[in-house]
């Protein structure tokens, strides 16, 4: 039994192109600090390449942000995840899943790719220990048949990592 | 010391973030995917049942649905049958009342064909819109969702090209790509108007939740699907200057026996005007009847 996966996305709705192309020409005209997004002529997948910011645990490190858009964007919410290797974190999974609940519950048109970047370093941040989520080989494990994290029901809790 | 206040900037600025168990030890069999799947069952099988927006429904339709049901719920729903026709329901899928409040709203000008409302509404759409830019949010985020309801609210007036029939709104107001983007924008506007005047909402939120005005916005009012309370239906009336009337079938019963069906009329500050005529306290009459069970809005016609 394995259920549909990110690669059977359709393509951006019209609504949903012209949003990300506003976006878009405002990320460049103001990106926010500490990333950098990685030009393609893919308007449906945005690469970002992200910097631990300066005083943190991840100080000096880069990651890889992997920004996938669906068909309803911003109705519905963009797929992200690190491209591995992921930063070593109790809420990021070693295949790249991010336990964040703006990315699905709690995701709203409102926000932006620029207030998601954002969110993801102050998760990275705010951390005090570099490991990774109790549940992580289990999780994983799970994840073999390519699952998407957003066909993944999370459990958030109101804890300060 | 210093550690405490440390902890005290960390509960405002860090964002809400968590911790997955997606499986419970006891449950190791029962994956992710089955849970899922369940949960989109239960959603189509909601959608099966009742459109976004469903026909208009005598009255009646209420008792069958309570017909072995509680007493009180039963007393209550003849006194609505005296004072009102019919019930049209929304799909309770977190957005009802919005979604309520959208139909009643269009519906009501394309039965009233009152422009001199329209004009109204335009100009406090326009005010939402520089609260928004005035709090921050960047034009591209909420400008389709604006523009998509002005669209609505022009085509329900009769006499251009692009007018509209009752049947075709209520076939837009089940169309998933309008109707959501409607009720979007009204999330928008409720959530700039409780920014706007966080120190008149912050008490009604800390009564709510015990999170700040910012993060119950955030995580209570912009996300699709997230259910209103008083606070959303307060803001959205303050906002746009509809007023709008609340009837409650719920258990609660009066000491003395006798039914009484509650109701509260959400009139919004700014048009509760009394008549500038000696004497005359006219308080605007609200256009928009919505039935509240405990958990759910439906919209009333009355009689």
């Amino acid at each position: 039994m394995t259920s549909p996966s990110a690669s059977s996305r359709k393509a951006l709705s019209k609504i949903a192109s012209n949003r990300l192309q506003k976006e878009l020409v405002e990320w460049q005209v103001n990106p926010p600090t500490g990333f950098k997004h990685k030009v393609t002529d893919n308007l449906q997948r945005w690469v970002i390449e992200v910097n631990g910011a300066p005083g943190t645990l991840y100080a000096g490190e880069t990651y890889q942000l992997q920004v996938d858009f669906p068909e309803h964007y911003p109705m519905e919410a963009p797929q992200v995840i690190f491209i591995p290797p992921a930063p070593l974190h109790p809420h990021i999974y070693s295949n790249g899943h991010i336990c964040l609940d703006i990315l699905y519950d709690s995701w709203s048109p409102a926000m932006t790719v620029s207030s998601v970047c954002i969110s993801i370093l102050s998760m990275l941040s705010s951390s005090t220990e570099k490991q990774r989520p109790a549940d992580n080989d289990r999780y994983v494990k799970n994840c073999r048949n390519g699952r998407s994290p957003k066909e993944t029901r999370w459990w958030f809790h109101d804890d300060k990592v | 010391m210093q550690n405490q206040e440390g902890n005290a900037v960390d509960a405002d600025t860090v964002t809400m973030t968590s911790v997955q168990t997606s499986e419970i030890d006891d449950w190791a069999n029962f994956k992710d995917d089955d849970i899922m799947q369940q949960q989109s069952a239960i959603q189509s099988e909601e959608a099966g049942k009742i459109p976004f927006v469903g026909d208009k429904e005598p009255l009646s339709s209420l008792a069958v649905e309570y017909k072995s049901g509680n007493a009180i719920l039963l007393e209550k729903i003849k006194v609505l049958i005296t004072q009102y026709a019919a019930l049209r329901r929304t799909r309770g899928d977190g957005n009802c009342f919005f979604r309520s409040f959208m139909f009643a709203y269009l519906e009501h000008i394309l039965e009233s064909q009152d422009g001199a409302e329209v004009d109204r509404i335009t100009v406090s759409v326009e005010q939402c819109r520089k609260t928004l830019l005035s709090l921050g949010y960047a034009e591209f985020t909420f400008e389709d969702f604006f523009a998509l309801f002005l669209e609505q609210l022009e085509n329900v007036l009769q006499g251009s090209e692009a007018s509209i029939s009752h049947d075709e709104l209520v076939h837009r107001s089940r169309d998933q790509s309008i109707s959501d983007y409607v009720v979007m924008f009204f999330r928008f506007v409720a959530s700039g108007e409780i920014r706007k005047r966080s120190e008149f909402y912050e008490p009604f939120i800390q009564g709510l939740t015990n999170t700040s005005v910012e993060q119950f916005c955030k995580s209570m009012v912009e996300p699709m699907g997230e259910e209103s309370d008083h606070v959303h239906i307060t803001a959205l009336s303050e906002a746009l200057g509809v007023p709008i009337r609340v009837v409650y079938l719920d258990r609660s019963s009066c000491d003395n026996g006798n039914v009484v069906v509650n109701h509260h009329d959400f009139v919004p500050s700014t048009r509760d005007l009394t008549n500038g005529n000696v004497g005359g306290s006219e308080t605007l009459k609200p256009f928009i009847t919505l039935l509240y069970r405990p958990g759910h809005y439906d919209i009333l016609y009355p009689k």
